[in-house]
This record gives structure tokens, sequence and C-alpha cells, in this order.
């Protein structure tokens, strides 16, 4: 290739060309599945089988979703939402306490601290069931929420100590000093000092929890029989297995409607959990 | 460091007891318990106390065809799927950060949800994606004439792994681009700036260069994806139920089903607890020989 500046401009705006070309397909195929389940979702369900498949809905339908809103499936969003609104809650508030003590605290075994609750998050989800639905049992609270939502904090409460770590890590210790100084007890100096300064992290962790507790299956299984308790994935999972009759796309439509509330949730938290993620790993 | 544990012990006891209490009753319990379960013959079907059979659950486990396939079959569609996420988040990182730089936050927020669509969303579109009638997969495998007619992917063996997998990679990629870009805009332009000036192909340059740099930050990542991969069992429990012949059974759905659907507590303890000592035995590999490396770079 010549080095004339004409040439180069070219060979650059070539080069440009290709990574955009290459980059929009790249993601195109990353957002196939979402599109067709979209697409899908407003098919009438007649226009599924035929072949080749309608790329763009030759006739667009709100029936799949308008069927949704029958009364059992309106009563699981609300297990799902309490649940998991409640796990995230739980789970935040006892995180961030055991997180100041873990930023704040001098003591020895801190850092084994740390690593044991990132290596919580891989025990053996079914292993921890087995008592955990013993333990339920004899305070006689399976089939409640109590017992998904007991359930769901647990799983959610390891990165919710390590998000709310890395974000106390960043902030100087002097503003707390200064009120300590100034006569401040230590717990006013956490709850009107420390939690208003990391409330981006408080939120990453609640919203991770939701999400997390939101898309679980196997306690929503487990711990609760009864349909005015049954949250979302276990119902769907029930109705998949059972009396599913080949509707795809109310299928895809309830897809979309489970999908969306954690879309827009994680939309609004995604910097803020970057940020804690990565501060860690970068470093 | 603010405070001492000898100087404000109320405060301190205050801040760790509720993260202690779920952590102790929910957590460390439920795992010696379970080590406990495993030498004995518990199920909640038969009242009163369980009795202790020594290793008879061990050697009944170490027996079962079942067990193996499972834990073939995790190691297998876990570590699969881990690389192929890794590679192709590490890509598209690239493509974003230098090649595409002005919109890179676009694509980014456009994909990063993916990373959080609930399973049971994923296994019913998967279900209806590589239906054998009418799924997309299908169309695109007879249109471009890789198979001559519509074949039962999910009632196949190979066919219901790879389905599995690319449920697993798919699921992760945006997860895996999204650390691999902010390991990229963390390192500094001009140690780039200088390479390219001394001359170093693109190609040396993400080898020498961006791949030790952000090794670290692509390893937590992936070790984090695949210690989730590996509890993750809806697709399988749902689309496949662990078929064809065993091919998607994965050692958490063959551990849930032993413990709620045929209710042995014993049985599912000792495969857990054959679990764990596995779990201990691949953290103690990368204490010894993963982080080390890192460590004398």
């Amino acid at each position: 290739m010549s080095t004339t500046p004409q040439s180069l401009l070219t060979y650059r705006r070539i080069n440009a060309l290709a990574a955009y070309t290459v980059a929009i397909s790249a993601f195109a195929f990353l957002l196939l599945p979402i599109y067709w389940l979209v697409v899908t979702s407003f098919k009438p369900l007649g226009s599924l089988f035929v072949a080749p498949p309608e790329l763009w809905p030759r006739e667009f339908t709100f029936t799949n979703y308008v069927n949704q809103f029958d009364p059992r499936l309106l009563q699981m969003f609300q297990s799902s939402l309490i649940v998991s609104a409640a796990a995230a809650v739980l789970s935040t508030f006892a995180g961030s306490l055991c997180a100041y003590a873990i930023s704040r605290f001098h003591f020895r075994y801190k850092n084994a601290l740390l690593l044991f609750f990132l290596a919580s998050m891989a025990f053996p989800l079914p292993l921890l069931m087995i008592t955990m639905y013993s333990t339920f049992n004899q305070l006689g609270i399976l089939d409640t929420y109590w017992a998904l939502i007991l359930g769901n904090t647990t799983l959610g409460l390891p990165l919710s100590v390590w998000l709310v770590t890395k974000f106390i890590d960043q902030i100087p210790v002097d503003m707390e000093e200064a009120a300590l100084i100034d006569g401040a007890s230590p717990f006013s100096v956490l709850i009107h000092i420390v939690l208003p300064m990391v409330r981006p992290g408080l939120a990453a962790s609640a919203i991770f929890v939701f999400v997390t507790s939101w898309n679980e299956l196997l306690m929503g299984l487990t711990f609760v029989s009864s349909p005015e308790v049954r949250t979302l994935p276990a119902g769907i999972t029930l109705a998949f297995l059972g009396e599913f009759e080949g509707d795809w796309s109310e299928m895809m439509a309830l897809a979309v409607m489970v999908t969306l509330p954690v879309f827009l949730l994680f939309m609004v938290m995604q910097k803020s959990f970057l940020k804690g993620m990565t501060a860690g790993a970068l470093k | 460091m603010l405070y001492r544990v000898r100087k404000d012990p109320l405060f301190f006891a205050g801040l760790i007891l509720p993260a202690a209490l779920i952590v102790g009753f929910l957590i460390l319990y439920p795992v010696v318990n379970g080590v406990i379960l495993s030498f004995t013959d518990a199920t909640p079907l038969r009242p009163g106390a369980p009795k202790y059979v020594g290793l008879e659950n061990y050697a009944y486990l170490l027996e079962d065809e079942v067990y193996y396939a499972s834990v073939f079959n995790t190691s297998y569609i876990v570590f699969v799927s881990s690389a192929l996420a890794v590679i192709f988040g590490f890509l598209t990182a690239l493509l974003l950060h230098f090649g595409v730089k002005r919109f890179a936050p676009l694509f980014r927020a456009l994909v990063f949800q993916v990373w959080v669509f609930p399973w049971i969303c994923i296994t019913i579109l998967w279900g209806w994606i590589f239906n054998k009638d009418y799924g997309l997969i299908n169309y695109l495998l007879t249109a471009s004439g890789i198979t001559e007619s519509n074949v039962d992917i999910l009632f196949h063996e190979t066919g219901a792994q790879w389905a599995m997998i690319a449920g697993f990679t798919w699921r992760s990629i945006p997860f895996l681009m999204v650390i691999a870009l902010a390991g990229l805009q963390a390192i500094s332009t001009e140690i780039l700036e200088a390479s390219e000036l001394d001359g170093a192909r693109f190609g040396s340059r993400v080898r020498q260069i961006i791949l030790p740099m952000i090794r670290n930050v692509l390893m937590v990542a992936l070790l984090l994806d695949a210690v989730r991969f590996f509890q993750e069992m809806t697709l399988p429990l749902v689309l496949t139920q662990g078929g064809p012949v065993n091919a998607t059974m994965v050692l958490s759905l063959f551990t849930y089903q032993l413990a709620f659907e045929n209710w042995d507590f014993a049985l599912a303890s000792t495969a857990g607890t054959l679990w764990l000592v596995f779990l201990l035995f691949v953290a103690w590999l990368l204490l010894r020989f993963g982080m080390k490396k890192v460590h004398t770079r």
C-alpha cells in the first residue's frame, strides 16, 4: 500500500466501514433471539406455523398480551414482586452493615471472610436446600413467602457484601474520623455519612438481588406448593411442562412481560453495578 | 482503620449480626449438616431419626452411571460455554474499543441486558427457536443446505448439549464483553500509541500488551460466570429434563432430583458433598497455579 495522504485516508475509511459492518452484524446476531421473541409475541398463532417463517409479522396482534391478564398470572407477578423486593431489601441491609465492618474495622481474618463470601456463591444450592427445607419445615414457614424471601436473601447476601464493600472502600475515611472526633456515635456516622455516600452501591446491590430472585426457579418449585405464593419461574415451568399446548405466541408474550421489569431495572443500575464489579478486578 | 474490634465490640457485633445469622443458619449449618447426612439414610418420607450407614451412599453413587454422566456433562457444558463466551466477549470488546469507539456505549447498552434475561424466558424461547417443525434454527439449517430435512435437535444427544451451550454462551457474552471493555478502557493510550509508533502490528499488540494487561479481569469474570453456570439448571430441568438419554443431565439437576423428586436426602447430600470436594480441589488448583502465574508476570 502506498503512503500518500490520499490513499491513507481511503484506507482508513475502508477500515472503518469494515469495522462498522462487522460490529453491526455481530450485534444483530447477539440480539436476534430477543428480536425473534418480541416479533413472535405479536403474531397471531396461525402465522407461526408457516415456512419460511415471517421475519416481520404480516399481521400484528395484541391478543397474546391481553390474554395474559388472568388472575392466576397476576397472582404470580405479585408473589415474585413481593419475594424479590423483600429479598433485595433484606440482603442489602445485612450486606451493607457487614460491608461497613469489613471495610472500616481492623480484624485479622478480614480477607478470609471476603473470600468465604465469594466462595459461598459456588456452594451447591441443592445441598443447601436440603437443610433449608428441614429448617423451614420446623419453623413452619414452608409454603409461605418467608421461605422464599429467606432463601433468596441467602443467595444474594455474598454479592451484596462484596459490592457494597467495594463502594465503601472507595470513599476516604476523613469525614467519618472528623465526625467521630466531634462526638458523633459510630452508628450515626454510618447512617448519616457513609450510607448516603454509597447510595449507588446500595442501589446496585438491591437491584442485583432483585434480579436474581426474580430469576430463581428451584426454591420456588420446592419450598412452596400453593398457587397463591408461587413465583413466576416456578409457575411458568409447571405450565410449560403441563397444560401448555403449543401456543408459542402466548408463551413469548409472557416471556416478554416477565423480562421487561428486570431489563428496565438493570438498565438503570448498569453504571454503578459495573463500577462495583470492575473496581476490585482492575486493581 | 477507623475502628478496632476491642474498642467497639458492640458496634462490631451489631454490624456483623444480621449477616452472621443468615450465613450461620442458612449456609454454614446446611453445608455441615449435608456432609453429616451423607453418612446416613436420611429421608423426609420416613419418620424417626436417620441411621448411620457409613460409606454406603458413596459406594452406591460411585457405581452409578448417571452420576458419572452428570459430572462429565456439567464439566463439558460449563467448560465449552465459558471458553466460547470469553473468546467472543473479548473479540467483541476489541471490536468496540478499537473499531467503533464512538458508538461503544450505545452497543454496550443494547446488549448488556441480555445478561439478566431470566433463564425461564430463555428456556421457552429456546423451545420455540429449536422447535422441530417451525423453529428458526431448523429453518436456517435446511435453507442453507446443512441438513436435508428438519431435525429434532432437542431430542438428539449432541444437539441437546449444544442447545444448552448456546444458551449459556449467549447469555454470558455480553457480561464478558462489558468487563473486557472496562479493562481495555483502563489501559493507558500512551502505551498503545508508543507500540504503534514502534511498528507493532495490531495482532501482536493484542497478544503482547493488551491480553496480559486484562488477563486478570477476564479471569475473574470468567470464574464468576463459570460458578454461576455450574449451578444453573433451568434450561436442562425445563427444556429437556436431563434427556435425551441423560445427555443434558447436569450435576445440579441430578442432585436436585435425588433430593426433591426421590426425596433421598442422604444420597443427594452425598452428591452435594462430592461436589463440594471437587470445588475445593479446583480452588486449590487455582490458588496453587493460576494465581501464582499472574504474580510472577
